[in-house]
């Protein structure tokens, strides 16, 4: 008795490649980061709603009189510091967890283009950003009492904003192995945007110098995009912000592939 | 046949008495020497991480202003001592005591034979050493950044340290000993560090809270804290600062009960 010989043709093949064999792994990755996430749902939106609401009201409080421009600055401000910390506290801290735990040469194994997976990983963060970043900007305006003029223009600036944070924040967690250093540099950074960077009150109280220092810098820039599509004529310089905006999300997803790349 | 008990003997053979003071006193000094050397690597970026912030704190909260008013800026300068002084006690040590329970050293450390109130006072001396420093050149910065800053430095500014250093010490260490579970003390601290910086008139007037909220800061020490060193360091007239003394006396007492209990019970 003899056994037939599988043959290309006949055994059960599927071929991984092509715009199909994408989409189907990255509709799986984007399941599988999901559930990795599940977990820790709700501490994402403890610290989103802490740094964005829980910021809006605590920002009130350092001022002995609050001038409408104030209030304006602080309302426009609030979805910046709610979108930071994800891109540079959760997704940093996601991907060190899973270093941690093993679980990141696993997921790097799967066999799936691994653009897929990071375009999953990234739909997945910036989506997840989104409802805590609405949420503190309803908090601010019920607390401030601001009227704003929401233009279109607030859309692709949330958008381009959020995933250029998750994008840096991914980049700046798999260039460096550390987690422990990841983690120094996400808190180092949430203690200079809080204090050091325009985002609540105009850049015109910066000394010079701080000020160049933040035309580098993305989170001036964030501001500059959302501030123009809440409010009318606050800001100038928009485009040159998106821009900014966008070469940091591609210097960030260019280090995240260059290190996906590398064969471990 | 019984057999007597064994007198506790050192190495020479000679009888070891565990009571008393020069006892008690070479538990402290043992106990300052480990916990010295176990943060050895720490102290130095502890030190200048508690700089960075009092100092960044500083020199920050004036962007937020066109122009700084100066009782702005002074209430910033007398609040960011209260940040350095409670930082290691409240903040720092729970965690680390967390990071004992996960690396499974926290029974081991409690076993050593040295009173409890020994250890605990050593580690105040460390909360002590971690803080003062970083007052210090934060005051330093405030006074050379701000001109004109009107600061009054009275003799009371060593009570109203110590006893915020010790209540915060206390606090942490009731944190550190009467929980087990690391991830609730780590989570709790996180909470405190942000109550701290936006729910507690410490770095701003408490007129520039809601009324509500200014009471019910009357209850928890931390505006307590603030007054008490306020008082120390400036002109300001704070009618109510005995009380302000009980309050801090009394968390730090309750605080300290809590965690020795928490470290007499037999596991």
């Amino acid at each position: 008795m003899t056994t037939a010989i599988p043959t290309l043709e006949s055994a059960d093949v599927t071929l991984r490649h092509g715009a199909a064999n994408w989409l189907r792994s990255f509709r799986l990755m984007l399941r599988l980061e999901y559930i990795g996430t599940r977990q820790f749902a709700a501490v994402i939106v403890v610290v989103q709603f802490m740094m964005g609401a829980g910021m809006a009201v605590m920002y009130g409080f350092f001022y002995p009189e609050i001038t409408p421009t104030t209030a304006l600055y602080i309302t426009t401000g609030i979805p910046v510091l709610a979108l930071i910390p994800m891109g540079f506290v959760i997704v940093p801290g996601g991907i060190g967890e899973q270093r941690t735990s093993g679980s990141f040469d696993f997921i790097w194994s799967l066999p799936v283009p691994r653009s897929a997976q990071v375009t999953a990983m990234f739909v997945m963060y910036t989506s997840l950003a989104l409802p805590g970043t609405v949420l503190a900007l309803l908090v601010a305006m019920w607390r401030y009492g601001v009227t704003l003029s929401i233009s279109p223009l607030i859309v692709p600036a949330v958008l381009l904003a959020a995933v250029m944070s998750v994008a840096v924040g991914a980049g700046m967690a798999m260039a460096i192995t550390n987690p422990m250093i990841t983690n120094l540099i996400s808190n180092a950074l949430i203690f200079v945007v809080m204090l050091f960077t325009p985002i609540v009150y105009p850049a015109s109280n910066l000394p010079l110098w701080l000020m160049r220092v933040h035309e580098v810098l993305p989170f001036h820039h964030m501001t500059v995009a959302i501030r123009s599509g809440l409010t009318d004529g606050l800001v100038t310089g928009t485009t040159t912000s998106f821009l900014v905006l966008g070469a940091w999300t591609v210097a960030g997803t260019a280090v995240t592939a260059w290190v996906i790349r590398r064969r471990a | 046949m019984s057999v007597a008990e064994a007198p506790v003997t050192d190495r020479a053979g000679t009888d070891v008495t565990r009571t008393g003071w020069p006892y008690w006193l070479s538990g402290y000094r043992t106990m300052l020497a480990w916990h010295l050397a176990s943060l050895r690597m720490w102290l130095g970026v502890l030190t200048v991480v508690q700089v960075l912030a009092g100092v960044g704190f500083v020199l920050g909260f004036a962007l937020f202003f066109a122009d700084i008013p100066i009782q702005a800026a002074l209430f910033v300068s007398t609040g960011v001592p209260v940040i350095n002084l409670v930082m290691v006690g409240l903040i720092l040590g729970p965690q680390l005591v967390a990071d004992q329970r996960t690396s499974q050293s926290y029974d081991f450390i409690q076993s050593l034979p040295v009173p409890h109130t020994a250890s605990a006072l050593a580690w105040y001396t460390v909360c002590l050493i971690g803080g003062l420093p970083a007052v210090v050149v934060s005051l330093t910065v405030a006074v050379l950044r701000y001109d004109g800053l009107p600061l009054a430095i009275g003799a009371d500014v060593v009570p109203a340290m110590m006893l915020t250093a010790f209540t915060g010490t206390m606090l942490g260490y009731a944190l550190a000993h009467a929980i087990s579970s690391p991830m609730v003390t780590r989570s709790i601290t996180q909470l405190i560090v942000f109550g701290i910086f936006g729910a507690t008139p410490i770095l701003f007037p408490v007129s520039q809270m809601p009324a509500w909220l200014g009471s019910l800061n009357w209850w928890f020490p931390f505006r307590h804290m603030a007054d008490v060193i306020r008082a120390s360091l400036t002109d300001l007239s704070y009618p109510d600062l005995a009380i302000s003394y009980v309050v801090l006396a009394v968390w730090a007492i309750i605080a300290g009960v809590l965690a020795v209990r928490a470290l007499g019970r037999r596991q």
